[in-house]
């Protein structure tokens, strides 16, 4: 087994993930100019964060984006475990295919086309638009994302592990809540922080789907952005790329920790 | 283990301390599959299974005594884990019915099956419970009060030796640990049947026959009904008192393992257990269960002890075990079962050697012989002309 | 039955929000547009079968063929989600290979951080590259200071500037699949190969390349399909000479509220993401079923 870094490799790497950063590190690095002036260094600073802070209309977006991401991320993970036990454990039903295309055709569907088509739905059933059209909106194409995540899980555990609990006694709504959800409970989570992030970030869905009084941050970011590259957005950008970066790697860490607690345990076995 | 210990007549305490084919029924006189008065406790009737248009179980009738260690041997695929499967309830028959002490429970869901509990392959233990709570699962889904889980739980671990490990979760143990565990699962619900798929597949070789002997310890002490799936012929010899041999989703034949070594019914089954060699003949003559063949080498006549009903000019086969073939430099004074050829390959394995050997027909006849030091004559060699010879005894007409 | 419940919960979602709403979208683009709020015809009130298919008009469609506009939208999307898509895939590849190849300790790490910048709002990651290629940003900052280039280029505000918008925000999606695939094929294929005579580059278009293909298709699909439909990156990086039909949409949505029109652009544009879409799913379901 070659275990070595070759040069070429190396050097793909580091240029990969140069192109990969380099953008993210210079909107950073910027967000701490002294000068309004996007391309003018101007020393550094932390006024454009006070700045923020003052921004009434930003700190309201912000907070409604994260209820909608808080709400819409909660249910999609339900649904979307639902619909992973749905595909992976109930075998054969009526309506399956057609099941298993609704749960994937959102993965890659143009979000243009699922704005436009829920927003028809909002006003063909006369639902006043706002905070939970944008939630419905967002628990619809995050479910979907959550329900690939937890089956990739549930595929790939030990189904006589189930089996087992069966086996001793247990009926499978008990089987579900002792066994299945304790060992998937990772991906559960992990579905979670996904869903909870695509919906911080989505522009397109929440511009077609809100209404009245619901911006949400993206919303916000996006029209002052075609006005033009700010220090302010810069700011908030390093806000949500550092919220962002501290939870992958919190996660990370965990599951790192454990899968290493998990390797120490088997040697000591032997 | 005071409760566990039932007193019948089997439990002889230890478990017989030798390898190699074991016969239980001549030892203890247990085999209630003779005894008309005796009722099955489980019972497949004409069980058939499909998956599509794949047939794994084609019209089984099987009965399991109260009390047997039962093995169902076969290659796999032949259906042998699908028929445990329908007895667990983890599948359900295309057709059929299976009774468990004379009540149907062919449509019973696995946790509704009090009676019956499975040892799984990959031993499926609960990553997330400590080896007590694995252990005392199947009593808490009883809702039995939690000082009798944890008298029930105590027991099933001494009986295995696990109660170092109580607090243990499965990774922090041992595969040889992990297999103790699982088996402890099951027996701790006290099922009248246990059910174990490949139980001792994941083990390496030493592992794997103490191992044996530890389940045929337990199975004696507590007067289960064992019913155990296995690929490896030695195991289902070592542990059971009879062995189903299974091929293609259809039973080929029921004996206990010296039965079934001694007296196969077809060349199949004799192939699948231990080797063999299968010479091919028609018959010329039957005087007092003694049948003559017409070899299909030509020169060669064979005569063999059978009650096999055959007639004259049927075509038949003859097997033959290695160990009882001789092999010889000499031709043998007399010109029945004998035949003459070229030695092609000798294996020498230490205690015994392996003599293949090539007759008139291009077929391989293989012998065995020790290496002992009473071992006369020069020793046998590549492309040496040698003569085998065997007892009238020793051949088993096959018709099949 | 409990199990009815837990197939309906979801199913009954998706049908409500995500399968229905096609349909309506389907519908609407086949009425007429008025000056109101909502601003169309409404024809939800079908008061039977036949009075809905007379109702229906294939108006907006002959609009939409008739104005090159959008035939020249619709074409050109498709070309640049497939120019940008082998360049994510030529810039991805060699990524993917040296993560497969790296030492296996190593692996875990590149991959997270590979994953890390899809988990960063996609709209910041485009809005980071304004600041880069604009007239007076930093690449050209860069460029002239070394005195590389003279004249500032001009990169922001056309097609170039969406490439390098796509193959950035797109390329994790390519990585991914062709890494798990690349790190399936074992390196003792290729000694086996230069063990019977194959230099290693040969050895890779013959051995590892042609292993490598799922992964290859699967990012190239997973690429393509959101490209074509891609709406902010043509938006923010793109000049008025990039047509894209998300873009399109979006301005006949919100700029000239012609909810009918926008509705019969999102009809084609799903039309012609059917097969790529199809083929994806197929190869999903292989997968799924392979394990």
């Amino acid at each position: 087994m070659q275990t070595r870094f070759s040069w070429f490799n190396v050097t793909s790497i580091v240029l990969g993930f140069a192109f990969l950063y380099i953008p993210i590190l210079l909107l950073v690095i910027y967000s701490f100019n002294e000068s309004r002036l996007v391309t003018v260094w101007g020393g550094w600073s932390t006024k454009w964060y006070g700045s923020l802070l003052n921004n009434e209309q930003l700190l309201t977006a912000g907070w409604v984006t994260l209820r909608v991401a808080f709400i819409s991320a909660t249910f999609a993970t339900i649904l979307g475990t639902l619909a992973a036990i749905v595909l992976t454990r109930l075998g054969a039903f009526r309506g399956r295919t057609l099941f298993s295309g609704l749960v994937f055709a959102p993965l890659v569907m143009p979000e243009v086309i699922t704005g436009l088509s829920l927003l028809l739905l909002f006003v063909a059933i006369g639902m006043d638009r706002g905070f939970w059209t944008i939630t419905i909106a967002h628990i619809t194409f995050s479910m979907c994302f959550a329900a690939v995540v937890v089956q990739s899980r549930l595929l790939d555990f030990d189904k006589s592990v189930e089996e087992a609990a069966m086996d001793l006694g247990a009926t499978p709504v008990n089987s579900f809540f002792q066994v299945t959800l304790p060992i998937i409970a990772p991906a559960v989570i992990s579905a979670w922080l996904l869903a909870f992030t695509l919906s911080l970030d989505d522009l397109v869905i929440a511009s077609f789907t809100t209404g009245p009084g619901a911006t949400t941050l993206p919303m916000k970011i996006y029209s002052q952005v075609r006005l033009g590259v700010t220090p302010e957005i810069n700011a908030v950008s390093t806000i949500m790329i550092a919220f962002v970066t501290v939870g992958v790697l919190a996660a990370s860490y965990i599951t790192k920790r454990s899968t290493m607690k998990a390797a120490a345990d088997a040697r000591k076995a032997q | 283990m005071s409760e566990f210990a039932s007193p019948p007549a089997t439990a002889t305490g230890a478990a017989p301390p030798r390898s190699g084919p074991r016969s239980f029924a001549p030892q203890s006189g247990f085999s209630p599959w003779k005894d008309p008065s005796q009722a099955p406790i489980v019972r497949f009737d004409n069980v058939t299974k499909q998956f599509g248009d794949f047939v794994a179980v084609k019209s089984c009738t099987l009965d399991i005594y109260e009390r047997e260690f039962f093995a169902l041997l076969g290659p796999s695929g032949c259906g042998k884990s699908t028929l445990l499967r329908m007895l667990a309830g983890f599948e359900q028959p295309t057709d059929g019915r299976i009774m468990v002490q004379g009540k149907d429970i062919t449509a019973l869901p696995p946790y509704e099956r009090s009676d019956v509990n499975m040892m799984f392959q990959s031993y499926a233990l609960f990553p997330h419970m400590t080896v007590e709570s694995n252990i005392g699962f199947g009593l808490r889904q009883e809702g039995m009060p939690k000082g009798e889980i944890a008298a029930r739980v105590e027991e099933a671990m001494a009986m295995v030796e696990l109660k170092p490990f109580a607090k243990r979760k499965p990774n922090q143990l041992s595969g040889g640990q992990q297999q103790r565990v699982a088996l402890a699962r099951a027996i701790a619900k006290k099922p009248r049947i246990m059910l174990l798929d490949e139980p001792l597949g994941a083990l390496d070789k030493k592992l794997r026959q103490q191992a044996q002997f530890e389940l045929m310890r337990i199975q004696e002490s507590t007067g289960t009904t064992f019913i155990i799936v296995t690929h490896d012929q030695e195991e289902a010899m070592t542990v059971a008192s009879r062995i189903a041999v299974m091929d293609k989703g259809n039973i080929i034949q029921v004996a206990t393992p010296n039965d079934i070594y001694e007296a196969p019914k077809s060349r199949y089954v004799a192939g699948f257990i231990g080797d063999v060699n299968v010479l091919e003949g028609k018959v010329s003559g039957i005087t007092d269960g003694v049948i003559d063949i017409e070899g299909a080498v030509s020169g060669c006549h064979y005569k063999t002890r059978s009650n096999e009903p055959v007639s004259i000019g049927q075509q038949v086969w003859l097997a033959i075990r290695p160990e009882k073939v001789r092999i010889t430099h000499d031709k043998p004074q007399s010109a029945i079962n004998v035949v003459n050829g070229k030695v092609d390959d000798v294996g020498y394995l230490g205690s015994i050697s392996h003599y293949h050997v090539k007759i008139g027909n291009g077929q391989r006849v293989t012998a065995l012989r020790a290496n002992t030091a009473m071992t006369v004559g020069p020793p046998i060699s590549w492309e040496d002309d040698v003569w085998m010879d065997w007892p009238t005894e020793a051949g088993i007409i096959l018709t099949s | 039955m409990r199990r009815w419940y837990v197939i309906a919960a979801p199913y009954i979602w998706l049908l409500l929000f995500f399968l229905i709403p096609f349909f309506i979208v389907f519908k609407l683009s086949l009425s007429d547009m008025a000056r109101a709020m909502p601003p169309y015809v409404p024809v939800f009130d079908m008061s039977g079968l036949a009075n809905f298919f007379s109702q229906l008009d294939f108006e907006n469609y002959t609009f939409l063929l008739s104005d090159p506009l959008y035939i020249n939208a619709y074409t050109s999307s498709l070309k640049i989600a497939a120019v940008a898509t082998m360049f994510t895939l030529l810039v991805g590849y060699p990524i993917a290979y040296g993560m497969a190849r790296a030492p296996r300790e190593w692996r875990p790490t590149l991959m997270m951080l590979v994953i890390l910048p899809f988990w960063t709002s996609f709209l910041i990651r485009v809005y980071a590259w304004i600041g880069i290629l604009k007239k007076e940003g930093l690449l050209n900052l860069f460029l002239m200071n070394y005195g590389i280039i003279s004249e500032p280029l001009n990169i922001m505000n056309t097609t170039t500037a969406v490439y390098i918008g796509i193959v950035y925000s797109y390329l994790p999606f390519m990585i991914l699949p062709l890494y798990s695939s690349l790190e399936k094929i074992s390196p003792a294929l290729n000694e086996a190969a230069e063990d019977l005579g194959s230099p290693p580059w040969r050895a890779f278009w013959q051995v590892t390349f042609p292993l490598s293909m799922p992964g290859v298709i699967a990012g190239c699909l997973l690429v393509f399909i959101p490209a074509t439909g891609e709406f902010v990156i043509p938006d923010l990086l793109g000049g008025s000479e990039t047509l894209m039909i998300g873009k399109t949409l979006w301005s006949e949505f919100f700029n000239n509220s012609d909810w009918p029109v926008s509705s019969a652009v999102a009809v084609v544009l799903l039309l012609a993401l059917v097969v790529p879409i199809v083929v994806f799913q197929r190869m999903q379901q292989r997968e799924r079923e392979a394990v």
